[in-house]
């Protein structure tokens, strides 16, 4: 039964404006089988999952399901088709409930086309029980953390009986607990016979759960293999086409003197007595489960929350109120958790992105902007940072790869030169080329004297990067635990909230 | 017809511009035709007439403009015209000062600045008391609207406000003085753009309108932004208010009451898109002087004014249809 195609994908291309994307693409996908789709940011996993969903028309190829031809034209064809499409982006009406979200493709009616919320509520709350999902049915969306969101994204797909599963990095902003429950999902969808295509940058899940591995390069298919016929290190060769030699890059330097010290912060519940320093050149992890607090400290950290007690002192200067401005002018720099909504102005241009922080120090006489020094600035971080763009003054930050996405972040606060760089996940939904290109910029910004303070919810990533590593559990930093006695073990029970 | 690679090049630059400037080209559309087929179009009263009428309307939806690239909008600069007019011609005419020659410039100073102050307290409703500009807007022009009411039923026994000194008429033009209107429409106009285009606080009003908190999170001054654009368009419907009261030769209490619809279809279908981000002076400049064609025209042939109504109505509709369209276009496009 797994060896009988459900989908089969012929010479499938697709070109934007002169750059082809897609390369004749011959794909098989079997019945029942969980395929996972890999390969670096702009390898085309994207677009041709949009092509599969509806969303996109090829130029050129055919696709055929269950042996009769498919073509969509709209993505509510391919929902009829059956295959449901989780995507990296969430699309979740924050001001709408739980249980409306979760409906919102599918409300049932009653009399006079009247909505029967009594019935979504209950269905809801169903599902939330099934799930193990910690929400309530009239929960604002608005309220949830980018997990709980998740996962309410994906009981939407699942209650539309779709087949086929497309989740594109579904695990990103899962805690560990979410990402497990997920597997579970996923296992329990085999077992009903529903085909699974899973797309991450994440190889150890996609060996976990997958039955055959699909790489694509710069929009080739370089190989289809099962799980078991090909190693980790096989399969990243194939994505980047050279061999990778080290995850994490290593480097010399010297860490200096405290520059940055928080204490006694509080804020709210999840904000609770908090202190910690930075040194020169010092990179520290800050690690916990969903909701113990990380993004809520240091968006109080960077001012954009205000906080209700403590001080943080900086340069010799104490400061009891902080806002984004003070903290830009004194060389802080931070990177949100959700760069569409908060680190990116999506509609704009790449280059009017990266200058965005730095305006006044772009400014002639009269408090004209240089478009010389503009261009010259945010060339040169693009080139620093591998941003791939044709045209940086008329591409849309919108038009980008997520990857890409989170690079014309970084490179708007890189050009601010910060002495202390906040980051708040800066590596979700970059690809492991790219994120080895970052940890190396981290490093040498390290190197430079700066100071990092590094979210990050993959526990391997802060071994790998971080000169210590800070566990926050309920609003409290429980461990500080330096890299001589690095262990997941340890890391994990303190975030966990046992802890020695 | 085999062309050339010049010519390939001119006609690439010609439709990327139509793309870029689709307005330029109906209002070039409209006024050949109207040339051709208007009656009485082409006389040289009527152009002037058409630069005059412009200007009626020019200066207060550039104002405005600056709100709405801020996503947000300002009700209030009608009234501001309306209750500047009133306070000026109060001042020149009026006040102890009417026959010193202070009085004029006093008079004038006036009135911008108290549009000013309408922009202001605009401001603060918007960024202290977090206030939607929609409500915080509606809410002034009320209240600014029926102040002017009230001031001209003070100080005058009439409805409008009389016996403006004539050296004040110059600013519309009277006395063959022409240009002195359009130097200062000019001016204005000029300096929006600059400021929007070149300087850094052009760059805070289109960040800001495209997404705040973005804008925040970069370091952005939001609150200071909009409470600037809100002043700015106070100001800007104040010096409006100048050039209207002398062109009327009256403070009228009801001078902004039929301009509302125009200056806001004005903007609309010059591109300026109200979600805020995108657009522009040179939108508005286009949108303006679309709208002053079209009364025009459409009162040289004798149409019903009850039509007019309902066509700006429609073309207000196409043009925000195409301004959300253009957003979906957009994203196909530059892929």
């Amino acid at each position: 039964m797994i060896d009988e195609k459900i989908l089969d994908l012929k010479d499938i291309s697709k070109s934007f404006f002169g750059a082809e994307v897609l390369h004749q693409i011959n794909l098989e996908v079997h019945n029942g089988e969980i395929l996972g789709l890999v390969g670096e940011n702009g390898a085309g996993k994207s677009t041709l999952m949009n092509i599969l969903g509806g969303i996109l028309p090829p130029d050129s190829g055919t696709m055929e399901l269950k042996g009769l031809p498919y073509l969509p034209s709209d993505p509510k064809d391919a929902d009829k088709a059956r295959i449901a499409f989780i995507h990296q982006e969430l699309s979740l009406f924050s001001n709408l409930t739980v249980a409306e979200n979760m409906f919102i493709d599918k409300l049932p009616t009653g009399a006079l086309w009247s909505v029967r919320f009594d019935k979504i509520r209950t269905e809801a709350a169903e599902y939330i029980k099934t799930f193990g999902v910690h929400t309530m049915p009239d929960a604002q969306v608005e309220t949830l953390s980018m997990g709980i969101r998740q996962t309410i994204e994906i009981t939407k797909a699942l209650i539309k009986n779709a087949e086929i599963i497309i989740f594109d990095e579904p695990t990103t902003s899962l805690s560990q607990t979410e990402k497990d429950n997920l597997f579970k999902i996923i296992a329990h969808l085999k077992k009903q016979g529903v085909t699974i295509i899973y797309i991450s940058h994440i190889l150890e899940d996609v060996f976990f759960l997958c039955d055959r591995i699909a790489v694509l390069r710069d929009g080739h298919l370089v190989g289809v293999n099962k799980k078991d016929s090909v190693s980790k290190n096989q399969v990243i060769k194939m994505m980047i086409g050279r061999d990778i030699n080290q995850v994490y890059p290593t480097i010399q330097k010297n860490i200096g003197e405290i520059i940055y010290r928080v204490s006694n912060i509080q804020q709210g519940r999840l904000v609770n007595d908090i202190s910690l320093e930075l040194r020169v050149g010092e990179i520290v992890g800050l690690f916990g489960l969903m909701g113990a607090g990380r993004t809520e400290l240091v968006r109080c950290l960077f001012g954009v929350d205000p906080f209700d007690k403590g001080e943080i002192e900086f340069k010799g200067k104490h400061y009891r109120k902080l806002n984004p401005e003070i903290c830009i002018n004194n060389g802080i720099a931070f990177i949100t958790e959700d760069r569409r909504q908060e680190g990116l102005l999506m509609p704009k241009s790449v280059k009017d992105n990266i200058v965005l922080a730095n305006l006044n120090n772009l400014q002639q006489s009269f408090g004209m902007v240089s478009s010389q020094k503009e261009d010259q600035e945010a060339d040169k971080v693009i080139k620093e940072l591998n941003v791939k763009v044709q045209n940086k003054n008329r591409q849309a930050a919108k038009n980008l790869s997520g990857g890409n996405q989170q690079k014309v972040v970084i490179a708007k606060w890189l050009l601010k030169n910060p002495s202390i760089f906040i980051m708040d996940e800066p590596t979700r939904g970059v690809d492991v080329g790219a994120k080895f290109e970052i940890y190396t910029i981290i490093n040498d910004m390290a190197k430079n004297g700066s100071s990092i303070l590094f979210i990050s919810s993959e526990m391997e990533e802060l071994m790998g990067v971080c000169d210590r590593i800070l566990v926050m559990n309920k609003g409290r930093i429980v461990a500080d635990i330096p890299k001589s006695d690095y262990s997941q073990e340890k890391i994990i029970s303190y975030a966990i909230g046992g802890g020695n | 017809m085999e062309i050339g690679i010049n010519q390939k090049r001119t006609l690439n630059s010609v439709r990327s511009f139509v793309y870029d400037n689709p307005i330029l080209v109906l209002i070039v559309i409209l006024f050949i035709g109207s040339c051709l087929f208007v009656p009485n179009f082409v006389s040289p009263f009527n152009l002037q007439n058409l630069v005059l009428q412009a200007i009626d309307i020019m200066i207060v939806a550039i104002g405005v403009t600056f709100v709405v690239l801020n996503g947000g909008i300002d009700f209030s600069s009608t009234a501001v015209l309306s209750l500047s007019s009133v306070f000026g011609a109060y001042v020149m005419a009026k006040s102890p000062l009417a026959s010193t020659p202070w009085g004029i410039p006093i008079g004038i100073l006036s009135m911008v600045l108290l549009g000013g102050v309408v922009g202001a307290l605009n401001g603060i409703s918007v960024v202290v008391l977090k206030m939607p500009s929609f409500i915080a807007t509606l809410a002034s022009m009320m209240v600014a609207n029926g102040l002017a009411v009230y001031m001209a039923s003070i100080v005058s026994e009439t409805a409008a406000v009389n016996g403006l000194p004539t050296q004040f008429f110059v600013i519309a033009g009277s006395g063959g003085k022409f240009y002195i209107p359009v130097l200062i429409t000019m001016v204005s106009a000029a300096f929006a753009y600059w400021l929007l285009r070149y300087t850094v606080f052009g760059r805070r009003v289109y960040a800001t309108g495209t997404n705040p908190k973005t804008s925040f999170i970069s370091g952005i001054p939001v609150k200071k932004t909009i409470f600037l654009m809100m002043l700015l368009s106070g100001l800007f419907a104040g010096l409006e208010a100048v050039y209207a009261t002398a062109r009327n030769q009256s403070g009228l209490p009801s001078l902004g009451d039929k301009v509302l619809i125009d200056i806001i279809a004005a903007i609309i279908i010059g591109g300026t898109s109200i979600f805020g981000g995108t657009g522009g002076i040179k939108q508005t400049i286009y949108g303006v002087v679309f709208i002053t064609l079209l009364n025009n025209i459409v009162n040289l042939l004798g149409v019903d004014w009850t039509i007019i109504g309902l066509l700006k109505g429609i073309l207000v509709l196409i043009a925000a249809f195409i301004d959300i369209v253009t957003k979906r276009l957009e994203l196909m496009r530059k892929w």
